[in-house]
């Protein structure tokens, strides 16, 4: 066993930590929700339970894992890793075979939920569960965990703050060099939600004016890393990237900047499915919710809590501030005309 | 006879195992339509350049690095040889992803020395990159197919006066073209078939459409792409079949002797291989190292990735056997042999998907070692066939009878005549395959049993996530493992370098 990631888990997760942690202050707190649950509060699990996870964030969530095996010793956890589209496929391949094995679906993004949602239909989610997390974050079939923005990182080197346009829509009017990762799953789902906010033509137009001065990258990593090197000006990446970038490079030439009620400061949302419905699958669930471990995705993924009364990741602008668009999440799952209109403009 | 159609019957049923995620994709295929807008034609033109390039640079370093480490004066040799072949050992995101951060405006090395670099990207950035890690399949195939050469002819030429560039051209290579073709097929494959170089070095080919219809939730598109490329892959299988074959028995073995400026220049050649295959990419993570620390290890991670390799190398060989027998005895064997390389062809993640299906039918093998050994078998199997049929080939019927007239049992005249001519081949394949195995990320992540994590899907996680420098500890492991492996599969061609010289008597 991990003993460094055990040690960390007891400080995550035990009540020492609980009582010593700093209470959010009262202004970011959302006045219509209660104070967020406590993991004292709830009961130890026992049972087997299979938890298939989407990705992991290298080891963070399965620190997490890890602290919930330690308070809950009578628990068995299977858990199988996977990219969560990958995680998704493989679950509507079981589905058709007629035998889902796993209990709980844990992915990294809304699409693979939707699609799940669609092909596998996991039974509603029961009302207490939803009712922890911020309004506009509830949905029938899963329940968001964490979220993740659209941003705009850019080098202050060439670009001041002041020139950004705050519509995502007025970007192809600007002169300056762009990074993408269009093959990237984060990308797609900002490029679906802009065809449901703004419609099929204006993304087209978007999309082919902002050809011309994009530059093309594997992932959002590499646009990230291409932007402090002054390599393109600005880019479009999760947000967490480039404040994971500048926790191994504080001086790295890159800021975030963020547009308003549109598709580029999309809240994009990591969320789990109950495949197979039990108290003991509810009871995992409601360990995610708690004000430990959403504190700690805050902290240590740079993920933003969907848990009311918790308060936003460092390095990201108070969450009153922003101003994230109404988008379902479950219909960024709806991938191929997306792709469709990527293709048509040459940029995939 | 009986034996003959025993390994026919045998390889016709390995071969109908390789056609069964065929078969599969045929029917997730099926009524799928990919609106490509003419970007095949830039697929098939990008996917095949790139490949024919990586071919060509694995063949120019492959082949004099062989001659170089067997069968010149040079010291060290098997050192040099275990070296230049550590780079099989390096996955391939890895490779790539160390290429594109050390290289271009403000990359690694422009960091490190204050001097601008080009970047490595594209077209040639990836046949750059592809043929680094692929190389030593070229080597390793043509230093077997040079120990079989017989030395006396070369000194025969010499003696009437060729030069030595002569003899190499007119002489030496020629007669290995066999050995180069059969490395050069496994490098052609490798890249047709390889999805994380061409992805991160942002070159447009069959396995990046394909990945990502797979992750839009296309599989049937992602299917139907899959089929485009198995086309292509059998084009290629049907060139390196119209490379002849040629046999002759070994007498002495080939040595060639190079002047001082000849062996420094060919030093000078090794070294800068390395350094661009192994020490660019471990400096990269060096400072990621550093910079970010190493993070939690669970050393159980590198026997999780040890034990189904090292199964899969041993079913790897057991199914290679009758392939390798069959295929030096005609061409329907040829053919067979040819069918069963095709898997490794098919990208990682098709074939996990469509084994995925497989498992899906045949409830007790789902997502256990059992189904996570046959996908790495069906995909790597052709690494094992190669070096066995070299040495099957030289398994004289003669032999056998001649071991049975001095009453020998026909399972003594085995396990001392067959046995032991055999068992080389049977090592050099097994390590490939298990070298192979220890690096493959795809098919593990889908048909492993749940729970297990290994060496690469560690290295994925941590990779994926943008946390490097944890990535330097399994990276590491995974090459310190792979050098074991290494070891054995040269000490296997020790075995046969030093049995050849009583056979010739």
């Amino acid at each position: 066993m991990r003993r460094r990631a055990l040690l960390r888990a007891l400080a995550l997760l035990g009540p020492a930590a609980a009582a010593g942690m700093v209470r959010p202050p009262r202004a970011f707190a959302d006045p219509s929700a209660g104070e967020p649950a406590s993991v004292d509060a709830l009961p130890l699990l026992s049972g087997e339970l299979t938890l298939y996870l989407g990705r992991g964030e290298g080891g963070l969530y399965e620190n997490i894992i890890a602290a919930i095996e330690k308070r809950n010793p009578d628990l068995e956890l299977r858990v199988r890793r996977g990219p969560s589209t990958a995680l998704a496929n493989t679950l509507v391949a079981e589905s058709r075979a007629g035998r889902v094995r796993a209990d709980l679906f844990w992915s990294i993004d809304a699409s693979s939920l939707g699609l799940v949602t669609r092909l596998v239909e996991p039974p509603a989610v029961p009302g207490p569960l939803s009712d922890q997390l911020k309004p506009g974050f509830r949905y029938e079939h899963w329940v968001p965990i964490s979220g993740r923005f659209r941003t705009i990182p850019y080098n202050p080197q060439n670009l001041n703050a002041a020139e950004l346009p705050d519509d995502v829509m007025s970007l192809p009017e600007s002169d300056a060099r762009f990074g993408w990762a269009p093959a990237y799953g984060a990308f797609q789902s900002f490029i679906t939600a802009m065809r449901l906010l703004e419609g099929e033509d204006a993304t087209g137009a978007w999309l082919e004016a902002m050809a011309a001065k994009s530059s093309e990258f594997a992932g959002e990593f590499g646009v990230v890393m291409a932007v402090s090197r002054r390599e393109v000006d600005l880019g479009f990446a999760n947000h967490y990237y480039t404040l994971r970038l500048k926790q191994g490079r504080p001086d790295a030439e890159v800021e975030l900047a963020f547009t308003q009620n549109d598709a580029g400061c999309l809240l994009n949302a990591s969320g789990i499915a109950i495949l197979r419905p039990s108290t003991l699958a509810n009871d995992f669930v409601r360990h995610l919710l708690t004000r430990e471990v959403q504190s700690y995705l805050a902290r240590e993924a740079y993920e933003v809590p969907l848990v009311a009364g918790v308060p936003n990741p460092e390095g990201l602008p108070p969450v009153d501030d922003l101003e994230p668009p109404q988008v379902d999440l479950e219909r960024l799952g709806d991938l191929q005309p997306t792709l469709k209109l990527l293709r048509q403009t040459g940029v995939l | 006879m009986s034996r003959l159609s025993f390994s026919h019957a045998a390889s016709t049923l390995i071969a109908l195992a390789v056609l069964s995620p065929v078969a599969v994709l045929v029917v997730l295929a099926l009524g799928a339509d990919v609106d490509l807008r003419g970007e095949t034609v830039r697929l098939v033109a990008n996917t095949l350049g790139v490949t024919a390039l990586t071919v060509v640079g694995a063949i120019a370093i492959g082949v004099p690095m062989a001659l170089v480490t067997s069968h010149c004066n040079l010291p060290r040799r098997r050192l040099w040889l275990a070296l230049l072949a550590a780079p099989l050992a390096v996955p391939s995101y890895i490779g790539a992803f160390a290429y594109f951060a050390a290289f271009g405006t403000g990359g690694e090395l422009e960091g490190l020395t204050g001097v601008a670099v080009p970047a490595v990207r594209g077209f040639v950035g990836t046949a750059l990159v592809m043929t680094l890690y692929t190389y030593p399949f070229v080597m390793l195939a043509t230093r077997a197919a040079l120990s079989q050469l017989d030395g006396r002819t070369v000194d025969a030429a010499r003696s009437l006066g060729a030069t030595l560039p002569v003899v190499l051209f007119r002489i030496v290579l020629p007669r290995v073209r066999s050995g180069v073709a059969g490395g050069a097929l496994l490098v052609a494959l490798y890249a047709m078939s390889d999805f994380a170089t061409p992805a991160i070095l942002g070159l447009d080919t069959f396995t990046r459409s394909i990945y990502v219809e797979y992750n839009a939730f296309g599989l049937d598109r992602a299917a139907l792409l899959s089929l485009q490329l198995l086309a292509l892959v059998a084009l290629v299988l049907v060139l390196e079949s119209r490379v002849g074959v040629e046999r002759e028995a070994a007498q002495k073995n080939l040595e060639l002797t190079l002047g001082a400026r000849a062996r420094a220049t060919f030093t000078v050649f090794m070294l800068v291989v390395l350094a661009a295959a192994l020490v660019l990419p471990a400096l990269v993570f060096g400072i990621w190292l550093w910079r970010d620390g190493a993070g939690d290890f669970d050393p159980w991670l590198a026997w999780n990735s040890a034990y189904p390799a090292l199964l899969a190398a041993l079913a790897a060989v057991f199914v290679a056997l009758p392939v390798a027998h069959a295929a030096v005895r005609g061409q329907l064997g040829r053919w067979l042999e040819r069918i069963a390389t095709l898997g490794f062809g098919i990208p990682g993640i098709v074939m996990g998907t469509a084994l995925l299906y497989v498992g899906l039918k045949i409830d007790f093998l789902y997502q256990t070692v059992a189904l996570l050994v046959l996908g790495h078998v069906l995909r790597f199997l052709p690494l094992a066939v190669g070096p066995v049929r070299n040495c099957v080939a030289r398994l004289d019927a003669n032999l056998l009878a001649a071991a049975r007239n001095l009453g020998a049992s026909p399972f003594e005249a085995f396990a001392r005549v067959s046995v032991p001519l055999i068992l080389p081949g049977a090592i050099a394949g097994g390590a490939l395959v298990f070298l192979e195995v220890m690096r493959e990320l795809p098919i593990t992540l889908l048909l492993r049993p749940t729970g297990l994590e290994t060496l690469t899907t560690e290295l994925w996680q941590v990779y994926e996530a943008g946390y490097f420098g944890r990535a330097a500890v399994p990276g590491l492991l995974l090459i310190a493992i792979s050098a074991v492996a290494l070891v054995f599969m040269l000490s296997g061609e020790d075995r046969l370098a030093t049995r050849k010289a009583p056979r010739g008597i």
